[in-house]
């Protein structure tokens, strides 16, 4: 045993409470009710006693009430929760495979799950015996988010439960949602993406919030949603609803902020949405990776701001030298964006880094989706491009040029839309003779560019 | 509805889809009883939304998460324009 597990043994280990919120708190709203604390804790408990042995459980929930009380079921159990963002048979599967004793849970009859499943039936109402709340370890391992994987395999982010709640009670800092009056979140992200699970089933736990489970993902649903709720009421959304509910005129009610993540968020759309609803537009900065880390009100602040706890520390690698973002329990995180520390803490995005898409809130590596299309049987040689107004354009996709002598267009979508997520699918598969690589293999931008004009002249 | 009008929705809708999501297609490509989502087309959710706003800047219809027939209508070009003849302008 070495000398730093005895330290560690020997210290108390710090924990934290399931929720921070009194138990007559609302913390989920519905179309049909109100959720308290108590009754949250108590289906919670059920449920704990329902799951079936294992050690990970994926959660599929869609209505995030129910969500909600299958994460917190599994952390009482010490069973870890799954989030994953691709829900389909095969990525399924793959957990199945990867995860030896694993279960999927649901409310909705409709899905079929993992091969040990277990349906959560009603759960909504009963206010349990008033017991106390239970208190977790800081370090125990709450939740696994996985990334979309660009080259197969999703990446697995470790969430401890201490770094879960610590940047619940940093996030509440920021927004103001520590004043007496309630704010209600409706939220148009799934809970399985880390954003929204921080804010629309995490915050209800540690924050004066409550969270609206109802159904929120047309401008329809959303406008009704925000009128359903008590005032005052915070949308969390992505630069593409917010485009889209502006584009669809949609009314919304006064006493109104809105929380924007997932893709840069252009401070056109931002100016827009203040102008048309009077609701400050705010934007959160993070990752899948680390969580959120900072924001800002993206029409008057430049400068993004760190949540509170949350530091840069650069290190030093090989010649490069990277900026690690720090947190509370959680695992440093190298940042993709090149950074310009400004005054008071603040710090200025310079721009990725040149080979990271983002679309629909996903990440992908160019270079690893090329590697993807090269390893087709028949393809010679391939390269997926990214148009310039990939972040402006919500329909914007990407394109991919093949080599492929012998190959259609149809087989390659085909194969590669078994190994990766359909949004990095490429919109065009156009088929050339060769691309047009310099002597080092390289393709120079400008080659590139002519290959394009050629193509669309075509 | 007679056999026409069902064919004009369907052609006017796919002329829809293929402008609204820039497809790289002739609208009459498009398998009327083919998936529009995962396979077939291969659309995704944020296809589905910029469909949406189509649908209600075109046809008045606007889409709710909670429409019984929400799964069913985008299945196919098909079971969309089925749809819309049944909504448009109501």
């Amino acid at each position: 045993m070495s000398p730093g597990i005895v330290e560690a043994e020997l210290l108390p280990r710090p924990r934290y409470a399931l929720t921070d919120r009194q138990s007559s708190d609302v913390l989920f709203v519905g179309p049909d009710g109100t959720t308290t604390a108590s009754m949250f804790l108590n289906a919670a408990r059920h449920l704990a006693d329902a799951l079936p042995d294992a050690s990970h459980v994926v959660n599929l929930c869609q209505d995030r009430y129910r969500f909600a009380v299958a994460f917190a079921a599994c952390v009482l159990r010490k069973q870890v929760c799954l989030l994953t963002s691709d829900r389909s048979p095969a990525r399924l599967r793959q957990l199945g495979d990867d995860f030896s004793n694993v279960i999927s849970v649901s409310e909705d009859p409709a899905v079929a799950g993992l091969s040990r499943h277990h349906r959560m039936t009603a759960c909504l109402g009963q206010v349990g015996p008033s017991e106390a709340v239970p208190m977790v370890a800081a370090d125990q391992l709450a939740a696994i988010v996985f990334t979309s994987g660009t080259t197969g395999e999703p990446m697995a982010n470790r969430k401890l439960w201490g770094a879960l709640v610590e940047r619940s009670l940093a996030a509440a800092v920021r927004f103001e949602l520590t004043a007496r009056h309630r704010n209600t979140v409706v939220g148009t992200v799934p809970p399985q993406h880390m954003y929204g699970f921080e804010t629309t089933i995490l915050l209800p736990l540690h924050a004066n919030v409550a969270s609206w489970h109802g159904p929120a993902f047309y401008p329809h649903d959303i406008r009704r949603a925000l009128r359903q709720v008590d005032a005052p009421r915070i949308l969390v959304t992505t630069p593409l609803h917010l485009r889209n509910l502006l584009a669809a005129g949609t009314e919304c009610p006064p006493s109104l902020k809105i929380i924007s993540a997932t893709a840069p968020l252009p401070v056109a759309v931002a100016a827009a949405a203040e102008a048309r609803w009077g609701a400050p537009v705010m934007e959160i900065f993070g990752a899948t990776e680390i969580g959120s880390v900072a924001s800002r009100r993206t029409v008057t602040d430049v400068a993004w701001t760190l949540y509170p706890g949350v530091g840069f520390l650069p290190e030093r690698q090989f010649s490069m030298e990277r900026i690690m973002v720090t947190a509370p329990f959680a695992e440093p995180w190298p940042l993709n964006d090149n950074i310009e520390m400004v005054d008071g803490g603040k710090f200025r995005l310079l721009g990725r880094t040149a080979d990271m898409i983002k679309l629909a809130g996903k990440r992908a590596s160019l270079a690893g989706l090329n590697q993807i299309l090269n390893d087709i049987e028949g393809v010679t040689d391939g390269l997926f491009v990214a148009p310039d107004d990939l972040d402006e354009r919500s329909a914007a996709r990407l394109l991919a040029y093949v080599v492929a002598p012998g190959q259609t267009s149809e087989n390659i979508l085909a194969a590669l839309r078994l190994r990766m997520d359909p949004v990095f699918l490429p919109r065009r598969v156009i088929r050339v003779d060769d691309l047009p690589r310099n002597e080092v293999g390289k393709l120079p931008r400008a080659a590139l560019d002519r290959l394009q004009d050629a193509c669309s002249d075509a | 509805m007679n056999f026409d009008m069902k064919a004009t929705t369907e052609s006017e809708l796919a002329r829809l889809i293929v402008d609204t999501l820039h497809l790289e297609l002739n609208p009459d490509e498009i398998v009327p009883d083919a998936r529009l989502f995962g396979e077939g087309l291969g659309l995704d959710s944020i296809d589905a939304l910029e469909l949406a706003l189509a649908l209600s800047r075109s046809y008045s219809i606007e889409l709710k998460s909670d429409d019984p027939d929400i799964k069913e209508i985008f299945s196919s070009l098909r079971s969309l324009a089925a749809y819309v003849a049944r909504h448009r302008g109501s």
